[in-house]
């Protein structure tokens, strides 16, 4: 599995924690964390991590927006962003495939199997 | 779960109690306060329902007196003075809740579950041992996803084993606590309960000795090897996925044990973040029973659902099954239609009260979560009935997106799954499908779900048919209402395959117990 760098926007930060220790035990990828949307947004700028693990409710700034910010910036654009979401309604999954999307990772979730999952969605 | 209910009107005797047992409670009913000390103080009960207006002893001097003679039985007082004087009497002579007459009977029922739960060790609103989950509130009792159809002594006996999972019971314990005071059964009794229990539990897969028999003494719920959590077995049935190289579903038991240990150490500095969000909760329930201030009502709300939801990922993600199913219904109950009955308002206040202690005694980890797809997909590798396969379900919901996802919702289950969309060719696509069970939607255009059922009650051809309504409408009037059309069933979105089908498939199991 080539090395690779992702960046976790998530204001629990024991989602944070448990995100990082799951990925680096099993991939040894390296795992940037940011805590609110602003702060994804600024660290996704600056480092143009290979993915960004976007939790949807977040206070201020939610995912849907920080993702649209993602997008409408010629830097971040390109960066494939995968939701985290607590819910797995299938309304909700379409709306976040329509917004573009490039999956969904549905908590609770055991963070072993994230780079998997990650792996499989972008089809590296 | 056994009430002493003390009150002297004829017609409310007659209500409550068929009400009490229709949920499975055991009713003792004394017309008089003096009546009221002779069976408190001779029998043991778990809750007493006192009248305040009472003759030769009223409700406040035997409340007082049991407390005072250190009898610490819950007290639940009808009063039909609603002034703060009576109520404020009443709390401070002991009682511990109070409704006011003219009863609400679903407000009444809660409120005494609410107080059973407080007393008890176990105070979750679901109760689990291994596999089996037992939830008071809709008395559905499954194991390992099976719906388990109890008579009422069974459930009554199943309901006690749990909720004093701790201890070992005698014969002479059960009979006492589950039979009322005017009953005389033997101890053969309770054996032959135990017996026809335990057969229905092995039928759906547990052990034989699921409860144990210690002889000479009485009862208990053995440990299961899948004590904690309910995904145990589940893990064994995960599919393994494609890329044995990522590693990650064919992890090694080491890196499991690691990942345990870690979130171990990561719940110690968690917990205190977790009761902090719950602080909120309260903060939310504050304002709800206060009553008064609609607007701050409605500037929390966002804010308590969406911590709500934080709790469900996090909990769940560390590996609290239970708490994080605490949390989804707390989230699911803020969110749904404002604003929340009485009645709603007692089973937030009781699911976060279960929540926070959940949280408090949790102080280890005993299981790493499973991802929730995984869940799904296990799930569906272990529940379908052979006997099942092939049934016919039919589904009639204006909602598109809704009726996408059913035939993959329920696909694992082997169901024919056929779903209509405008309710005006719903005679034809009945007639031409020859459905086993119909899900039903509320509200449609044209013809509304109600009409259907009703129309089908009304066909001799169709009449039996069994009608399980599908809605988003979630609040009591609509549900009645749905049961006074001749509904089966009734179920809010968004609803979880695994919970529509078994829906579907106990309403079968009762049709074929019926036809037999």
């Amino acid at each position: 599995m080539p090395a690779k760098r992702v960046l976790i926007v998530d204001d629990e930060e024991s989602i944070q924690t448990v995100v990082q220790f799951g990925i680096q035990m099993v991939a040894d990828w390296s795992v940037l964390i940011a805590s609110s949307g602003t702060q994804g947004i600024a660290t996704a700028l600056a480092e143009r991590p290979d993915v960004i693990l976007l939790d949807v409710m977040m206070p201020d700034m939610d995912g849907i927006a920080t993702f649209k910010a993602l997008q409408a910036l010629p830097e971040t654009a390109e960066i494939p962003v995968i939701f985290l979401t607590a819910k797995a309604q299938t309304s909700e999954r379409r709306q976040f495939n329509d917004l573009g999307v490039s999956g969904v990772i549905t908590k609770p979730f055991n963070s072993l199997d994230l780079p998997d999952q990650i792996t499989k969605m972008l089809d590296w | 779960m056994k009430i002493l209910l003390v009150e002297d009107d004829e017609v409310l005797i007659a209500v409550l109690t068929r009400h009490l047992t229709a949920q499975h409670f055991t009713v003792d009913v004394v017309k008089d306060g003096e009546m009221g000390w002779t069976y408190g103080s001779t029998f043991e009960y778990d809750l007493i329902v006192l009248d305040i207006v009472l003759p030769k002893l009223d409700g406040i001097r035997l409340c007082q007196r049991f407390r005072a003679e250190a009898y610490t039985t819950p007290i639940l007082l009808l009063t039909s003075q609603n002034a703060t004087t009576a109520k404020v009497s009443g709390l401070d002579a002991g009682a511990d809740d109070y409704v006011v007459k003219p009863v609400d009977i679903p407000e009444l029922i809660a409120r005494i579950r609410a107080l059973l739960r407080r007393s008890q060790v176990n105070s979750l609103p679901l109760l689990a041992w291994g596999e089996l989950l037992l939830n008071p509130s809709t008395c559905e009792v499954s194991y390992n996803s099976h719906p388990l159809t109890l008579t009422n002594k069974e459930y009554e006996l199943l309901e006690l084993m749990l909720r004093d999972s701790q201890h070992l019971l005698s014969a002479d314990e059960i009979l006492d606590r589950l039979w009322s005071s005017d009953e005389f059964p033997s101890e053969a009794t309770v054996r032959s309960h135990i017996r026809r229990l335990r057969h229905k539990l092995v039928s759906a897969g547990a052990p034989p000795d699921f409860i144990a028999t210690v002889h000479g003494r009485g009862y208990c719920l053995k440990l299961q090897d899948s004590q904690l959590g309910c995904q145990t077995d589940l893990e064994p049935q995960l599919e393994p996925l494609n890329s044995p190289s990522a590693g990650s579903s064919d992890l090694d038991s080491e890196q499991q044990a690691q990942y345990l240990t870690f979130l171990n150490q990561l719940w110690i500095t968690s917990k205190p973040r977790n009761l902090e969000l719950l602080g909120t909760l309260f903060h939310f329930l504050k304002a709800l029973q206060s009553g008064t201030f609609n607007h701050q009502v409605d500037r929390l709300q966002p804010q308590a659902q969406q911590t709500a939801h934080k709790l469900v990922g996090t909990l769940g993600t560390l590996g609290l099954t239970i708490e994080m199913q605490l949390a989804r219904q707390v989230e699911s109950l803020i969110g749904s239609n404002p604003p929340l009955s009485v009645q709603q308002i007692v089973i937030l206040e009781a699911l976060l009260i279960a929540l926070e202690q959940a949280i408090q005694n949790t102080n280890s980890i005993e299981r790493a979560p499973v991802n929730a797809n995984s869940i799904d997909r296990s799930i569906s590798v272990s529940a379908p009935d052979r006997s099942r396969i092939g049934t016919k379900v039919m589904i009639v919901d204006d909602d598109i997106e809704c009726l996408r996802s059913m035939p993959q919702l329920l696909k694992p289950w082997g169901f024919k799954v056929t779903t209509l969309a405008d309710p005006l060719e719903f005679w034809t696509v009945l007639q031409a499908m020859l459905p086993d069970v119909l899900v039903l939607d509320v509200n449609m255009p044209q013809i509304n779900g109600f009409e259907l059922c009703q129309a089908l009650r009304n066909n001799l051809t169709w009449r039996r048919l069994p009608v399980l309504f599908l809605s988003a409408i979630a609040d009591p009037n609509t549900q009645n209402l749905a049961f006074s059309f001749g509904a089966d069933d009734y179920l809010c979105k968004p609803v979880v395959g695994v919970d529509l089908a078994n829906r579907i498939l106990n309403r079968l199991q009762r049709m074929s117990t019926w036809v037999e």
